[in-house]
């Protein structure tokens, strides 16, 4: 699904080189072995379940599967790039939450246009990664602290505008991003092509501007990345932001996919989130990553789900199943990373 | 998720305090998009409703044929509830201001919402004191310790619906040496000293009125599939071995191809309804085993455009699946009237206070709770035959 999204070899950066990686390569390749893998992966199991279960790999099948990898990819887009700098963001689950009730309850009480919601919502996510991007960039606390703290907070404040109720009766005024048929051109939900764009624009950034590499230099020493010239903390600050931005997004997502909304609507998305990044092979300690991975490792968690389901197994073997590649992709990163070291 | 209990406490107060000014708030916004809108449940949290203070049980103002309990007492100050249309007025006062709490699994959500409803209504119609206290996500530490806040403030009649029965045992023995009456409602604990249960349904009742609505729909005939919801869930488990059993004997055209589990997320729901049909292409059939999982596999039939050619029912709140019901995309929802169960747990609680036993048919006096019988072998009070909604009653129900 994605590889389209790999072009070709990189151009030469411009001015980076001297900054940051004068020890490292210049670039890492295009695609990595951890993707490859992925890609690999998916791939057998999708023939796999084509062979095995009756309509795996047909359009009603892969468009709600699509549909539902959207909203937990496009917040691993920001996710990945706060791991790379060696943070975390489990505040997500209240960014989203917060999001989709301001937003559900604003289509069910306003009649209001799609541009206004999604723009409100992402509004609103920016802001609250923002407090998360100032209390951890300026606060010199561990981001799974400040971040463990904020998601409380959202989530107090989701409760607040939930009311004691769940959102019911909401319009179908956010179709375009929903798994109907409003929510497809030419076969693809919106909702995955948003992502797939939004995941390419974040993969070129991250490998060939010199802002992009920052983020991994941060990740893979902020002190030597400071006194080589990095501004690193509104750096730090502008990856937290994103996420929220993101989560604002997803959240927009969510709402799309049903009429009704819960409170529980972000309960486990930073986990899954946090999985399909782990999974897609950015390392948890910073200083490498890659978005195209986190959609990969989305899209497995997914088939996964999907393929246990469609194959008639207990439920519960989804989640062995992607514990199991958390713990393999986390290996993988290890032997990787011990490699690299000797061969230094 | 581990949190301190400081910052539960924090939250606690912070959501209670916000849900009342929502509560506040909100209620001009009720009756935006013809009766599916987001609803008017008075939403106070830790509420205090003595006798003469009426006029709070805001839920009630919307209330239909169906649903006495809330009919009753629209701003009556007398609290009496002979002002109710639906002639809910011959309850029996109680001898004196007890005070009966009820902690839900959690609080906030619309079915222990409408729970605290009815209890308020029951409260303000007997003259007794109505305190409803739970945490913020269904966790049983904490609902433990909120329990036992309540044992220690010596409160007359005491009912948990447990997150963990196990665990609540030795803390409900702890209530009863205190020397209060301490039963469970919506959710028993069985192995526990508890002094009675007061139960929405019987697990027949809800199991075999699942299959039946479903059969109607599918012509009796066909496959069919169950998403539930937790994977442990006493109650879902007890109501599925039903269904499994009841149609197996009852149906034997039909069959159930698989039972799959998807939390209590209404999307995995979705999705994984939707895998189910392209997992068995002759599927007609879909049950939502809880109030998560039934608007999930409607909206799954009505993405995949199969409205008419799948049939859903499930265990759903009036709300939630109005606009389900009435796209044709749900058959059906059984469920009970969740603020008469609210009504019949306070009524309960003060006849434990009152020292009185309970009859096997127990006169309480209003319409909706004619159906209560008493079981004494298990000390089980039950509220009668489910309730089933369709596109034609659902809006009689605010919850």
């Amino acid at each position: 699904m994605s590889a389209p999204t790999v072009s070709g070899p990189p151009p030469t950066p411009a001015g980076e080189r001297r900054k940051v990686t004068e020890r490292q390569r210049i670039l890492p390749s295009p695609v990595t072995g951890q993707e490859l893998v992925l890609i690999g992966v998916i791939a057998v199991l999708w023939i796999v379940l084509w062979l095995s279960t009756p309509a795996f790999l047909t359009a009603n099948s892969l468009q709600p599967l699509l549909g539902a990898v959207a909203p937990i990819a496009v917040i691993g887009i920001g996710m990945t790039i706060v791991i790379i700098t060696g943070g975390i963001d489990i505040s997500v689950s209240g960014i989203i939450m917060v999001c989709a009730v301001v937003v559900a309850k604003t289509l069910v009480d306003y009649e209001t246009s799609i541009w206004v919601v999604l723009l409100m919502s992402i509004g609103i996510g920016a802001l609250l990664g923002l407090i998360n991007g100032l209390l951890i960039a300026y606060g010199r606390v561990h981001a799974i602290i400040i971040t463990f703290g904020t998601t409380n907070i959202f989530q107090w404040l989701g409760l607040q505008i939930f009311g004691g109720n769940t959102v019911s009766g909401i319009p179908d005024t956010l179709a375009t991003f929903g798994n109907g048929a409003a929510g497809r051109t030419w076969g693809v939900p919106h909702a995955f092509a948003i992502t797939v764009v939004l995941a390419a624009i974040a993969w070129w950034y991250l490998r060939h501007t010199a802002g992009g590499r920052h983020y991994f230099a941060i990740g893979g020493d902020p002190v030597a990345a400071r006194l080589a010239g990095v501004r690193v903390r509104p750096r730090i600050a502008s990856a937290y932001v994103l996420t929220g931005l993101l989560a604002g997004l997803g959240a927009c997502f969510l709402v799309a996919q049903s009429s009704t909304l819960a409170q529980n609507v972000g309960t486990g998305k930073e986990l899954a989130v946090i999985a399909a990044v782990v999974i897609g092979g950015t390392s948890i300690m910073g200083g490498r990553g890659s978005v195209l991975g986190t959609l990969l490792g989305a899209l497995l968690v997914q088939t996964v789900s999907s393929g246990v389901t469609q194959l008639g197994w207990p439920s519960q073997l989804s989640d062995l199943f992607v514990g199991i590649a958390i713990i393999v992709a986390v290996g993988a990163d290890l032997i990787r990373e011990r490699a690299r070291r000797r061969a230094r | 998720m581990k949190r301190t209990r400081l910052t539960t406490a924090a939250i606690t107060l912070g959501v209670a305090g916000a849900l009342v000014l929502a509560g506040c708030t909100k209620k001009n916004e009720a009756d935006t998009s013809a009766g599916a809108g987001g609803g008017d449940t008075g939403a106070a949290t830790t509420t205090e409703n003595a006798g003469g203070a009426a006029g709070s049980a805001g839920a009630s103002a919307a209330g239909g044929a169906g649903s006495a309990a809330g009919s009753a007492a629209q701003g009556s100050a007398a609290g009496s509830g002979s002002a109710g249309a639906a002639g809910a007025g011959s309850v029996e006062k109680a001898s004196k201001n007890f005070k009966v709490a009820f902690v839900p699994k959690l609080q906030g959500i619309p079915y222990f919402e409408a729970m605290n409803a009815g209890g308020k209504q029951a409260a303000s119609d007997m003259g007794v004191t109505w305190l409803y206290q739970g945490p913020t996500q269904a966790d049983a530490a904490a609902q433990a310790d909120i329990v036992r806040n309540l044992i220690q403030q010596k409160v007359d009649a005491l009912f948990i619906a447990p997150n963990d029965p196990g665990s609540m045992a030795p803390v409900i023995q702890q209530g009863i040496d205190g020397g209060i009456k301490v039963g469970t409602s919506d959710t028993d604990a069985p192995d526990s000293a508890r002094q009675v249960f007061v139960s929405q349904a019987s697990t027949e009742g809800i199991g075999q009125g699942l299959t039946d609505e479903l059969m109607k729909a599918m012509g009796n005939k066909g496959k069919y599939a169950i998403v539930s919801c937790g994977e442990t869930a006493e109650n879902l488990n007890s109501w599925i071995k039903v269904q499994q059993a009841y149609t197996k004997e009852k149906y034997p055209d039909a069959e159930i191809v698989d039972v799959v589990y998807a939390g209590e997320d209404v999307a995995k729901a979705t999705q994984m309804a939707t895998d189910l049909m392209n997992a068995n292409p002759d599927l007609t059939g879909l049950v939502g085993e809880c109030t998560s999982s039934a608007p999930g596999v409607a909206q799954a039939v009505k993405d995949a455009g199969k409205i008419g050619k799948v049939f859903t029912v499930g265990l759903g709140t009036p709300q939630t699946m109005a606009p389900y019901l009435k796209d044709g995309s749900s058959s059906a929802s059984v469920l009970w009237d969740v603020q008469a169960l609210g009504y019949l747990t306070v009524w309960a609680g003060v006849q434990m206070a009152e020292g009185k036993e309970f009859a096997a048919k127990p006169e309480i006096g209003t319409d909706n709770l004619k159906d209560v019988s008493y079981d004494a072998a298990t000390k089980t009070l039950l509220l009668g035959p489910p309730l089933v909604l369709t596109k034609d009653n659902v809006d009689n129900y605010n919850f």
